[in-house]
C-alpha cells in the first residue's frame, strides 16, 4: 500500500512516504494560513499523487499552538455546586519557589462562564444529590445564553459514575448540535478533579478549531480524489482516525515529536535491542526518551507550556525529556564569567552567525563549524553555504574575549557545555526509571543529533550509538510505523487482597466493552486488536504508583503473589529498595488498546538490505576534538556511498544530505546490512 | 584552590552535575515516599555537603525554607564521631532539636562519600515524618511547653554501620512513632536517596579527580556570590526597619508576639538583624537558629538571586544577626513543634522594611501563614487516620500587576493542596466547597490576590487542629493599597449549637455531621486604589472577584 506521513511543524512541513515500495521525502516551508496548501506542496515535491494513496498520516501542531497562543474557542465550564473555582485554584503550588513575581496557570475559561450544577456524587458514584431535570434545563439555558462555542463538563467523582455528566451532555447536544461538548468521563475516567478539569477544558478549548481544520483538510483531500484513510498522530505514540481526533483533539497535543521515538523503538525491535535511549536533536531543543523492549515509555500526563504556568494535561504521552539545546541555541557569558548555552535560540532567522544573515551571536552550529565538524559546503545537502569567518568572529566577540579563551577553546567550550546539558538530560531519562545508561544503546537522529550523539554517549558511558538510515527525517518516517492506539482508565481504589472480585471483574468488562465500541467506531476488526491491562499499584501510604501489567481481574483478586512480586521488582529497580512484607493497594486500572498497521512497508524498508546510492571519493580534513592546539586528521566519508559491511575507526566525519555524524578518535564504526551505522564508543580514547 | 584546575568548561560541567545529582536524590525520595508531607507538600530537601558542612548543591523544587541548612546536622555528626569515625556503608539519622532548631518530625539522613578510601563529602536529606511520637499526634499541637513532649530525639546516630542495619535503633523508632509503616517507609526512601547521591558524586570524583571537582565547586560558589553582590550593590545603602506581630503563642491568646527586623545595606553586603524580635515563648511556636537564618535567607534570595541554584555562595554577602533566646533562635528546652509558623510573617516583614528602597521589586504582603489543617480519629474500619491539607491564599499586589490568588506561602514552593476527590476516597469527610474567597483581596492600583474557602463535613467523630495566624494583623497593603481579608475558621455544629469562630485550637472535638469552614487570607493591595483602571474594576465585578463597586475601589 502507498502511504505518506506529513508532519506540519512550526517552521517546516516534512513528508516521508513509501510509494511502490520506495521511500520518498520532501521538506517545505509551513504555510500557517492554509496548512492544506503545505500538504499539497509537499506531496507535489515528493511526486505523490493523492488518488493512489492508501493512507495519509498527519501530525500537526494546531492543537498545542491553539493553547500556547490562547486562540481557542470561547468556552464554558459546568462544575459541581460549590466547586466553581477548582479550575482556577488548581493545586496552589509555586514551582519557582523564590520568585515573588511568579505566575500560576491562567484558566482558559473565564469565571463568569463557569456554571455550577446542583448535584453531588460520592467516591463510589452514589448520588448524594441527584441532578434534576429542571436543573439541567436551567443550565442549558444559561450556557446557551452565554454565547459560547464550546462547553466542558466536569463533575466531582464523575469517574465513578458518569450519569450526571451524560444528562447535561445529552441535553446540551440536543439543544445545540453545533456546540462542541466535552464531558470529562469521555476523556479521562480518573480521579483528581483539577487535572481532569484541566484536561477536559483543554479539549473543549481546542475542539472547534481542530474540528474546522480537519474538515477543511478532508474536504480538500476529497476534492483531490483521495479515497484512502487519514490518521492523526497523537501524544501517546499511536494514531487515531479523524473521527476520533474531532472528539478528542486534546490527545494530539504532542503530535509531532513522539513519532521519531516510535521509529527508534521499532528499530530496536528489529535489531534485538532491549534497552535504548532515543535521542533527537533539532534546531531549538534536544529530546530524549527511554525505549524498553521496543517501545518508548509512556507517562500519564504532562504540562502544556512552561512548567510553572502551563496547563496540566493528564492523558498518556510518550515520555520525552526536553532540554533547550539545539543547533541554534545561543552561547552567552553572564556577568560573573559563567558560560552558558541556550535556552534562547537564534531560530531560522537570523539563525546562526554562519548563515551570513548578519547575526553576530554564536550558536552551537557555529562552534561545530569552527571545530571543523561540519562541512560548510555540504550543509542542507549543499543547499546553503556557511560563512566560517562569521562564526569565528561571533565566538571571539561573545565568548572568547570575555573569558580570555582562544576561538577554538571557546568553541570546544560551547560544544562541551551543550553536550553536558544534553547528557544530564539523557541520563535523567534512564536513571529516573532505574536504568543504568551503561546498559543501553543510543539511537540518535534529528538534524543535529548524529553530530553530538557520541560525545554525549562518552559522558555517560553509553557503549554503543546507532545512527539509523534517514536520521534527518526520522520523525516523519516514524508516523508510517505507528499503531492505532486508544487508552482507557478507571479509578479503583482498594487494598490488594481485599478487593471484591465482582467489582474488579466488572471494571475489566466495562473497559473491554469501551474498547470494542471504539474499534467498531473506527472500523477495526476485533481480531487484529490487542488489549493490555495495567494496574496502578503502590504500597499502602504511598502516593506515586507504578504500572504493573495484569492479564485479568483474577490477578488482582485471587492469588496476588505474582502481581506483588512484579511490583517489588519494579520498585526496587526504580527507587533502589522494596518492602516485601508490606500491604499494597490499587489506584487505577488502565487499558491500552492497539491495532497494528495492516501494512508494514515502512518497517520493512528500514530493515531492507542497503546498497549505496551515490559515489564519492573519501577526503580528509582537520577536525578539533578535545585539544584546540592539536586538530586531528579525520576521514571524511559520504554516507550514501558507503556499502554494507564497511568498517572504519575514528576520527572521522560521515556526511549525508540532511545530517552529519561525528566519530571520535578510537570509535569503531560499521555499516550494517540494512545500512544503519553502528558506533562502538571507545572510552578513555586517545584524547578523552 | 588552584585556579588552573577550575577550567571554565569543567566548572560548567560540575555546576550542572552537582545539581542534577541532588535532583535525582529528590526524585527517588519523593516518588517512594509514604506521606503527603513529602509527596505533596514536598517538605524535604536533598543535597551534597562538604566536610565543613557547607552546601555544595541542593535540589530544586523542595521547601524554600530549607535553604542550605543541612550542614548543621552534619557538623554535629563530625564533632561526635570525628572524620575518621565514618566508614563506607554508614548511614546516620538526626533530628536533635537543639542542633537542628526545627520540629522533631524533620528527620535528617546522611551518608559519608568516600573517594580513594578517603572521606570527601556527605550526601544528606531532610524529610518531614508524619509522626515522631510524643504527647500529640502528628504535629501542629500548640499544647507542648518543652521539646521532650514532642517526640523521640535522635542525635547523629548510625542507623546503618558499615552497611549493617542497627536493629536496636530501628526497633526503638518502630515502637515510638504512631504510624511506623509510613515513617519507616519514608526512612527507607531517604536512605536509598542518600546512597544514590553518594554513588553519583563518587562517579564525578572518579572522572575529574577530587582537586579539580572541589576547585570547580569553589568557583561556582564565587560566581553565585558575585552575582548576588551585583544585585545588593544596586540597593541604596541605609538602615531599614519594619515591625509586625503575630496573634499569640497559642497558649496565651491575648498577648501578641513582636516581629521586628532591621536591615542594613552597605555596598555589596546586607545584614538582617533579629535582635528586637519577641523573646522565645513557653509554647511550641519557637524555632532554633535555623528558623531565623531560613527567614533571612528566603527574603535575601528572593531579592537577589531567585533564579540561581542554591549553594553556599548565594549567602556569603548576607550577615544574620541573631542573638540567642528569640522567637527564631530559641534556647533548649524550648518546644519547637510549630517552628515554621513565624517565618512567613518574618519574611514579609523583611521585605516591608526594604519596600521604600525597592518600590519596584517588592509586592504587598501575602497571606502570611503556613495555612494547613489536620483532622484525626478512627474511621469506620477502626483504623486510625490523619487527614492533612495545605491551603493557599492571596499574594500581595505587585508593582505592575495584581497578586496571584490561592497560592501557598513564601515558605512553601512546589507544595500542592490535596485533591477533594482523593480526600473523600481516603477519609471519612465530605468536602462541601472549595472556592475563591470573594472580596478578600486588598484594594489598590493592583489588587491583592484572593484567598480560599474550603468546608469539611466530618462523617465520623474526630478531632481537628486549627492553626490560623495573622488574624489580628491582616496582610498589609503597600504604597496606599489596602489590607487583605484575614484568616479565620468557623465550626458549625450538627446538634444545633451556635457556630464558633476559631483561630487556633488543638484537638477540638467534632461529632459526625459537624462542619469546619476555613477562610484563608487575601493579599494586600499595591498602590492607590483610585488609580485602578476602569477595565480592571469591570473585570473584577464581571468575574465576581469583587462583589460590589464599593469594594472594587
Amino acid at each position: 500500500m502507498n502511504m505518506v506521513g506529513v508532519d506540519i511543524g512550526g517552521t517546516f512541513t516534512d513528508l516521508v512516504g513509501v510509494i511502490d515500495g520506495k521511500i520518498v521525502s520532501s521538506k517545505t516551508s509551513t504555510t500557517p494560513s492554509d496548512p492544506s496548501e503545505g500538504v499539497a506542496h509537499s506531496l507535489q515535491l515528493a511526486h505523490c499523487d493523492l488518488p493512489g494513496l492508501g493512507e495519509l498520516l498527519h501530525g500537526s501542531t494546531i492543537a498545542i499552538n491553539t493553547v500556547l497562543e490562547r486562540k481557542g474557542a470561547k468556552t464554558a465550564l459546568v462544575t459541581t455546586k460549590g466547586f466553581r473555582d477548582v479550575y482556577a485554584i488548581g493545586r496552589g503550588n509555586r514551582i519557582e519557589a523564590f520568585n515573588l513575581f511568579f505566575h500560576r496557570p491562567k484558566p482558559l475559561v473565564a469565571r463568569h462562564l463557569t456554571f455550577e450544577a446542583d448535584e453531588r456524587l460520592d467516591p463510589n458514584g452514589r448520588a448524594l444529590k441527584a441532578l434534576e431535570n429542571a436543573e439541567v434545563e436551567l443550565l442549558v439555558k444559561d450556557v446557551l445564553a452565554s454565547g459560547v462555542d464550546s462547553v466542558a463538563v466536569c463533575f466531582l467523582h464523575s469517574y465513578a459514575n458518569p450519569a450526571h455528566e451524560r444528562l447535561i451532555g445529552d441535553a446540551l447536544r440536543r439543544a445545540a448540535p453545533h456546540l462542541f461538548v466535552t464531558l470529562s468521563h469521555e476523556i479521562l475516567r480518573e480521579f483528581r478533579e483539577y487535572e481532569r478539569t484541566s484536561t477536559t477544558v483543554l479539549n473543549a478549548y481546542v475542539g472547534p478549531r481542530v474540528r474546522d481544520y480537519l474538515s477543511n483538510l478532508e474536504t480538500w483531500l476529497r476534492g483531490e480524489k483521495f479515497v484512502g484513510k487519514m490518521h492523526l498522530m497523537r501524544s501517546n505514540g499511536g494514531v487515531m482516525s479523524a473521527l476520533q481526533a474531532r472528539a478528542q483533539p486534546v490527545s494530539m497535543m504532542e503530535s509531532g515529536p513522539v513519532a521519531g521515538m516510535i521509529a527508534a523503538g521499532i528499530l530496536c525491535k528489529q535489531l534485538g535491542i532491549d534497552m535504548a535511549i532515543g535521542f533527537d536533536m533539532g534546531g531549538t531543543t534536544a529530546k530524549s526518551s527511554l525505549i524498553m523492549h521496543g517501545a518508548p515509555a509512556v507517562e500519564e500526563g504532562y504540562v502544556i507550556g512552561p512548567m510553572a504556568s502551563g496547563q496540566p494535561m493528564q492523558l498518556p504521552v510518550v515520555d520525552i525529556v526536553e532540554v533547550g539545546t539545539g543547533g541554534g541555541s545561543i552561547a552567552w557569558v553572564d556577568a560573573t564569567g559563567g558560560l552558558h548555552v541556550g535556552p534562547q535560540s537564534a531560530g531560522a532567522d537570523p539563525g546562526p552567525a554562519c548563515y551570513g544573515k548578519g547575526s553576530n551571536t554564536p550558536v552551537i552550529t557555529d562552534a561545530d563549524l569552527v571545530l571543523g565538524r561540519i562541512n560548510p559546503k555540504r550543509f542542507l545537502n549543499g543547499g546553503m553555504s556557511l560563512d566560517i569567518e562569521a562564526s569565528r568572529a561571533a565566538i571571539k566577540a561573545k565568548v572568547g574575549d570575555p573569558l580570555k579563551l582562544s576561538i577554538e577553546e571557546a568553541a570546544i567550550g560551547i560544544a562541551a557545555i551543550s553536550d553536558t546539558a544534553m547528557s544530564l538530560s539523557v541520563r535523567a531519562v534512564s536513571v529516573n526509571k532505574g536504568v543504568d545508561p551503561r546498559e543501553t544503546t543510543m539511537i540518535a537522529f534529528g538534524g543535529a543529533g548524529p553530530l553530538h550523539a557520541v560525545a554525549i554517549a562518552r559522558e555517560i558511558f553509553i557503549p554503543r550509538v546507532i545512527i539509523p538510515k534517514l536520521p534527518g527525517a526520522f520523525s516523519a518516517l516514524g508516523m508510517l510505523m505507528a499503531s492505532w492506539r486508544q487508552d482507557f482508565v478507571r479509578t479503583l481504589v482498594g487494598r490488594l487482597g481485599r478487593l471484591d472480585h465482582a467489582t474488579v471483574e466488572n471494571i475489566f468488562r466495562e473497559l473491554a466493552a469501551d474498547a470494542e465500541a471504539q474499534l467498531r467506531l473506527d472500523g477495526i476488526p476485533r481480531a487484529s486488536a490487542k488489549l493490555i491491562f495495567n494496574a496502578d499499584l503502590r504500597y499502602v501510604g504511598q502516593e506515586h504508583a507504578l504500572q504493573i501489567p495484569v492479564s485479568d481481574a483474577s490477578m488482582l483478586t485471587g492469588d496476588v503473589s505474582k502481581v506483588r512480586e512484579l511490583f517489588h521488582v519494579e520498585h526496587d529497580q526504580r527507587y533502589g529498595q522494596a518492602a516485601a512484607e508490606e500491604a499494597m493497594e490499587i489506584v487505577n486500572v488502565r487499558l491500552v488498546l492497539t491495532a497494528p498497521r495492516a501494512d508494514t512497508v515502512a518497517e520493512r524498508s528500514m530493515a531492507q538490505a542497503w546498497t549505496p546510492t551515490d559515489e564519492a571519493a573519501e577526503t580528509s580534513r582537520k577536525v578539533i576534538f578535545n585539544d584546540p592546539l592539536k586538530p586531528l586528521d579525520a576521514r571524511i566519508l559520504w554516507r550514501p556511498a558507503l556499502p554494507a559491511g564497511f568498517a572504519f575507526t575514528g576520527p572521522a566525519v560521515v556526511e549525508e544530505p540532511n545530517s552529519t555524524i561525528l566519530i571520535h578518535p578510537g570509535d569503531k564504526v560499521r555499516v550494517t546490512e540494512a545500512g544503519h551505522l553502528v558506533i562502538d564508543v571507545a572510552f578513555g580514547g586517545a584524547q578523552s | 584552590m588552584n585556579e588552573a584546575q577550575a577550567h571554565p568548561i569543567t566548572v560548567e560541567v560540575v555546576r550542572n552535575a552537582i545539581v542534577a545529582y541532588a535532583d535525582e536524590m529528590a526524585n527517588a525520595l519523593c516518588k517512594a515516599a509514604y506521606n503527603m508531607m513529602i509527596y505533596e507538600v514536598r517538605d524535604y530537601c536533598c543535597g551534597l555537603i562538604d566536610l565543613q558542612g557547607r552546601m555544595i548543591s541542593q535540589n530544586r523544587g523542595g521547601l524554600p525554607i530549607f535553604l542550605a541548612d543541612l550542614g548543621i546536622a552534619i557538623e554535629d555528626g563530625v564533632r561526635r564521631w570525628g572524620l575518621d569515625g565514618f566508614a563506607p556503608g554508614d548511614v546516620l539519622i538526626m533530628n536533635h532539636g537543639e542542633t537542628c532548631g526545627q520540629h522533631l518530625n524533620n528527620i535528617v539522613i546522611y551518608c559519608p562519600v568516600f573517594h580513594e578510601r578517603e572521606i570527601v563529602a556527605f550526601t544528606a536529606n531532610r524529610a518531614h515524618w508524619v509522626d515522631i511520637g510524643g504527647a500529640r499526634i502528628g504535629f501542629g499541637s500548640s499544647a507542648t511547653t518543652e521539646i521532650f513532649a514532642e517526640g523521640i530525639q535522635l542525635r547523629s546516630l548510625k542507623i546503618y554501620e558499615a552497611g549493617k542495619r542497627n536493629e536496636t535503633l530501628w526497633q526503638i523508632i518502630n515502637d515510638n512513632v504512631r504510624f511506623p509503616e509510613a515513617s519507616l517507609g519514608d526512612l527507607r526512601a531517604q536512605i536509598a536517596s542518600c546512597q544514590l547521591g553518594a554513588r553519583r558524586y563518587g562517579e564525578l570524583l572518579a572522572r575529574y579527580g577530587r582537586a579539580t571537582v572541589e576547585a570547580c565547586i569553589a568557583r561556582v560558589w564565587d560566581q553565585a556570590d558575585l552575582a548576588v553582590r551585583n544585585v545588593v550593590e544596586k540597593i541604596p545603602d541605609g538602615v531599614y526597619s519594619a515591625e509586625s506581630f503575630l496573634d499569640n503563642d497559642g497558649r496565651d491568646l491575648e498577648k501578641t508576639l513582636r516581629i521586628k527586623v532591621t536591615v542594613k545595606v552597605s555596598g555589596s553586603t546586607m545584614s538582617i538583624d533579629f535582635s528586637e524580635m519577641n523573646p522565645q515563648t513557653n509554647s511550641p511556636i519557637n524555632s532554633g537558629r535555623s528558623g531565623g537564618i531560613a527567614a533571612a535567607r528566603v527574603a535575601f534570595k528572593a531579592l537577589t538571586s531567585p533564579d540561581l541554584d542554591v549553594n553556599e555562595g548565594c549567602f556569603r554577602s548576607l550577615e544574620v544577626i541573631l542573638p540567642e533566646g528569640t522567637l527564631v533562635s530559641a534556647r533548649p528546652p524550648a518546644a519547637l513543634g510549630l517552628w515554621s509558623i513565624a517565618l512567613p510573617t518574618t519574611i514579609d516583614t523583611i521585605l516591608k522594611a526594604l519596600a521604600p528602597a525597592l518600590p519596584d521589586a517588592i509586592p504587598a504582603a501575602h497571606k502570611g501563614d503556613m495555612g494547613g489543617c489536620s483532622f484525626y480519629g478512627v474511621n469506620a474500619e477502626s483504623q486510625r487516620f490523619l487527614l492533612m491539607n495545605i491551603f493557599g491564599g492571596g499574594w500581595g499586589g505587585r508593582p505592575h500587576e495584581d497578586g496571584e490568588d490561592a497560592s501557598v506561602s513564601v515558605c512553601q514552593g512546589d507544595v500542592r493542596n490535596s485533591p477533594v476527590e482523593l480526600q473523600e476516597i481516603r477519609y471519612p469527610f465530605l468536602v462541601e466547597n472549595h472556592k475563591l474567597r470573594e472580596n478578600s483581596g486588598g484594594v489598590g492600583k493592583y489588587r491583592g490576590g484572593l484567598g480560599v474557602e474550603l468546608t469539611y463535613k466530618t462523617l465520623v467523630p474526630c478531632q481537628v487542629n486549627i492553626n490560623f495566624e495573622r488574624t489580628k494583623l491582616p496582610p498589609w497593603g503597600l504604597h496606599g493599597g489596602g489590607d487583605g481579608g484575614a484568616n479565620y475558621a468557623i465550626i458549625h455544629f450538627a446538634n444545633g449549637a451556635e457556630s464558633k469562630r476559631v483561630l487556633k485550637g488543638t484537638q477540638i472535638p467534632l461529632q459526625a455531621g459537624d462542619r469546619v469552614a476555613f477562610f484563608t487570607a487575601g493579599g494586600g493591595g499595591y498602590g492607590d486604589p483610585n488609580e485602578r483602571t476602569p477595565e480592571a474594576i469591570e473585570t473584577d465585578l464581571r468575574e465576581g472577584f469583587v462583589s460590589t463597586p464599593d469594594a472594587a475601589q
